[in-house]
């Protein structure tokens, strides 16, 4: 078979242009270190998070020097806590599950955004560097009440944080 | 009545396709310009990124 010179061109760039969007997103994975939401987390009785260790009290919790780990728990219609109290510069796991159906738990404007299923704990890191507010709503349809379902991320100046508790 | 027409063989490389070779080079630049667009400012500056 015969292929003529201006086909070979474009055969060779469409190639080339797939082999750089896999490369930019391996960029991304490695360098830039962007994650998936994991799923390894164990599951959970979503009727008993009253007697579960990090849902009981839904909170935010400093376990490292700038290291803090939000357990938030979703129900119709609110999040919990509300405000999740953050301060700046400062590296935030969260934890977020549901007592009752299917929520979503999306930090407005940003790429964390996740599903929050009763039973399973959404893990997922984030950085806050600066200090502001976030809103958090919920993207997965749950009831009457979806539309107001809100909560919002407050990211206080470093020195201005009292350990998140309301 | 018949109208003649001139007729020439040429060969499959003998022509080149210089305009549809220019609009797919255009859609080339195009598709890289938003893919950077996109992926480095759309997406890895839409901060809080996850990154665990």
């Amino acid at each position: 078979m015969h292929i003529h010179n201006y086909e070979k061109i474009w055969l060779v760039l469409a190639m080339l242009l797939i082999v750089a969007f896999i490369s930019t997103v391996a960029y991304g994975a490695t360098a830039m270190g962007v994650d998936m939401i994991s799923d390894d987390e164990e599951t959970i009785n979503p009727d008993a998070l009253d007697e579960d260790q990090r849902f009981a009290e839904p909170r935010v919790e400093q376990v490292g020097e700038n290291e803090y780990e939000a357990y938030v728990v979703a129900l119709q219609f609110a999040f919990q806590p509300d405000p999740i109290e953050v301060p700046a510069g400062s590296t935030v796991t969260f934890y977020v599950t549901s007592r009752d159906v299917i929520h979503g738990f999306e930090v407005v404007g940003t790429n964390a955004n996740v599903m929050v299923v009763p039973g399973e704990v959404s893990t997922f890191t984030v950085e806050f560097n600066e200090a502001g507010e976030y809103g958090v709503l919920c993207n997965e349809y749950c009831g009457d009440g979806h539309h107001v379902m809100e909560g919002s991320v407050v990211v206080v100046p470093e020195e201005e944080y009292d350990g998140g508790d309301q | 009545m018949s109208t003649e027409t001139a007729k020439k063989e040429i060969d499959h490389e003998d022509f080149d396709p210089k305009g549809t070779l220019a609009l797919i080079l255009l859609y080339f630049v195009i598709l890289a310009i938003l893919w950077i667009f996109m992926y480095f400012i759309e997406f890895l500056g839409n901060d809080l990124t996850v990154i665990g």
